[in-house]
């Protein structure tokens, strides 16, 4: 058995005249937190919509769990679990019914009473989903990601428009769940909640990596206090880098 | 089969809620019905005519759920289910988008049923309508009509960009033909000019033909209405099967 769960060799994802990804590779071991991380427009949810074969890409290689999105869809999604950034609920739905349409999409889903309880959600169950505050309600999209009882998941923006309290309960049910074995693939732009929660990191600006490992290593390279300095370091670098590109083809 | 019928269950919920559906789809048609038959009771269609006005007149008032459903249920959901990116999150699990699609469509035809039997029992039951011509034939084209009516709302659901664009082509197509094709206001009655451009409208052949089977007159141009009807609902299919895109391109 492998180890890696995500490996993505040379994408280039182009949209008419925009790169929006450009040449990313990376590697997630089984069991671990990731983090892309990168500012708005970055390539992140593009990155994410080609590894689950949501989007067709120019270059590069993929496997997520050994398979590829492409050749092996329905096996992959019956182990593979994803929250997509904006909520995608229909209107007047209530919690139990949008629970049971997505169960209904698996060939083995969990019992989702018992998610809505591990999840405390439970008192939920029958309200309209719209009714929700923003911390239930992501703790909901988190929860239909579980359904299926995946291996992985793809949570793309998982705690913007949170309140702090909300993003804690996030970050603490996520850390519970990857204990038990999941591998968590994110994109945020929150440093604090990557500090928190990832394991490895990786910075895409522009849709190119400039920094990635451990938070740890990333800070020490840039010499800088903390992530949250490192990051604009390596944004701000690749930003100076472009211009004077741009200075020297004039 | 069992996520179908789940995701049948929650979206006649759904529209259940949403009321729109059940106002235009069910209510509107009954209460024209109502009126109707209060205003003609037992008048002829005109001098010695060997049907009354009532008998020439139910064929037409059944069309207004299947356009209410077809037309505007269809395509405005479906279209929401786009932008919301629920059909994304469908094509990310091992079933197919196309199961909520269908579980839409069936869903509408069951409103649109509900519908056309409560117009015709009402006929029945309160005024003493009694078809002429021949129920099977009638039957079949009641369903060609709502293959062509729910074909034009495949394709707008389809061709349209956003939800906004969704809704202002449904209002578009729905309310000339509502108001010119003789579900609301006779055919018989309308000026030359008016009846030649309702003549382009699939609805009005649709009508056409149902009154015609309905009545057991079978026109000159009763054949025609059939080939118009086919056609259209084999030239929406087409668009709206090769136009479709799960995600609106951003």
């Amino acid at each position: 058995m492998s180890k890696k769960a995500l490996e993505v060799k040379g994408l280039v994802k182009q949209y008419k005249d925009l790169t929006a990804v450009d040449h990313l590779s990376l590697e997630v071991e089984k069991g671990k937190i990731y983090g892309l991380l990168g500012p708005n427009g970055a390539g992140k949810s593009t990155t994410i919509d080609c590894i689950l074969g949501m989007k067709n890409y120019e270059e590069g290689e993929i496997t997520v769990l050994g398979l590829s999105a492409n050749k092996d869809r329905k096996k992959l999604y019956q182990r593979v679990g994803v929250q997509f950034q904006s909520s995608f609920y229909p209107e007047r739905i209530k919690v139990y019914e949008i629970c049971e349409m997505i169960s209904a999409l698996y060939k083995k889903p969990d019992d989702w009473r018992g998610l809505l309880r591990a999840f405390d959600l439970e008192k939920c169950a029958k309200h309209y989903v719209a009714s929700l505050s923003g911390g239930e309600r992501q703790k909901l999209s988190v929860l239909l990601a579980l359904i299926q009882n995946p291996e992985m998941v793809f949570l793309d923006e998982l705690t913007t428009g949170l309140d702090p309290k909300a993003r804690r309960e996030v970050w603490a049910m996520l850390k519970q769940l990857n204990q038990k074995g999941l591998t968590i693939f994110l994109t945020s732009h929150y440093m604090d909640e990557v500090t928190a929660l990832c394991d490895k990191v990786n910075i895409i600006h522009h849709g190119i990596s400039v920094a990635s490992g451990t938070p740890e290593e990333i800070i020490l390279r840039s010499g800088m206090q903390n992530l949250e300095e490192a990051y604009l370091y390596f944004i701000d670098e690749k930003e100076m880098i472009d211009r004077e590109v741009a200075f020297s083809t004039l | 089969m069992k996520s179908l019928l789940v995701l049948y269950k929650t979206e006649f919920k759904l529209a259940l809620r949403e009321f729109s559906g059940v106002l235009f789809g069910i209510l509107l048609p009954i209460g024209i019905m109502l009126l109707l038959g209060i205003l003609y009771g037992d008048k002829l269609a005109y001098e010695n005519a060997p049907y009354t006005l009532l008998q020439q007149s139910v064929a037409a008032v059944l069309t207004v759920g299947i356009c209410a459903t077809g037309l505007m249920g269809v395509p405005i959901t479906l279209s929401g289910y786009r932008e919301k990116k629920i059909l994304k999150r469908f094509k990310a699990s091992p079933a197919s988008p196309l199961l909520l699609i269908l579980a839409q469509f069936l869903n509408n035809m069951t409103y649109a049923l509900i519908s056309s039997v409560a117009v015709v029992g009402i006929a029945v039951l309160c005024f003493g309508y009694r078809m002429i011509g021949n129920p099977v034939l009638f039957i079949l084209s009641y369903f060609l009509l709502m293959a062509a009516i729910y074909a034009m709302g495949a394709m707008i659901a389809s061709v349209a960009k956003s939800e906004k664009i969704a809704n202002m082509l449904c209002t578009l197509f729905y309310f000339p033909m509502f108001f010119l094709s003789g579900a609301t206001i006779p055919y018989e009655l309308m000026p030359k000019g008016l009846k030649l451009f309702a003549d382009v409208m699939p609805l009005t052949q649709g009508i056409k033909l149902l009154k015609a089977t309905s009545l057991g007159a079978w026109q000159n141009d009763s054949m025609n209405a059939v080939w118009i009807l086919i056609f259209t609902a084999i030239l929406g299919m087409i668009i709206a099967v090769k136009t479709f895109k799960y995600e609106y391109e951003s």
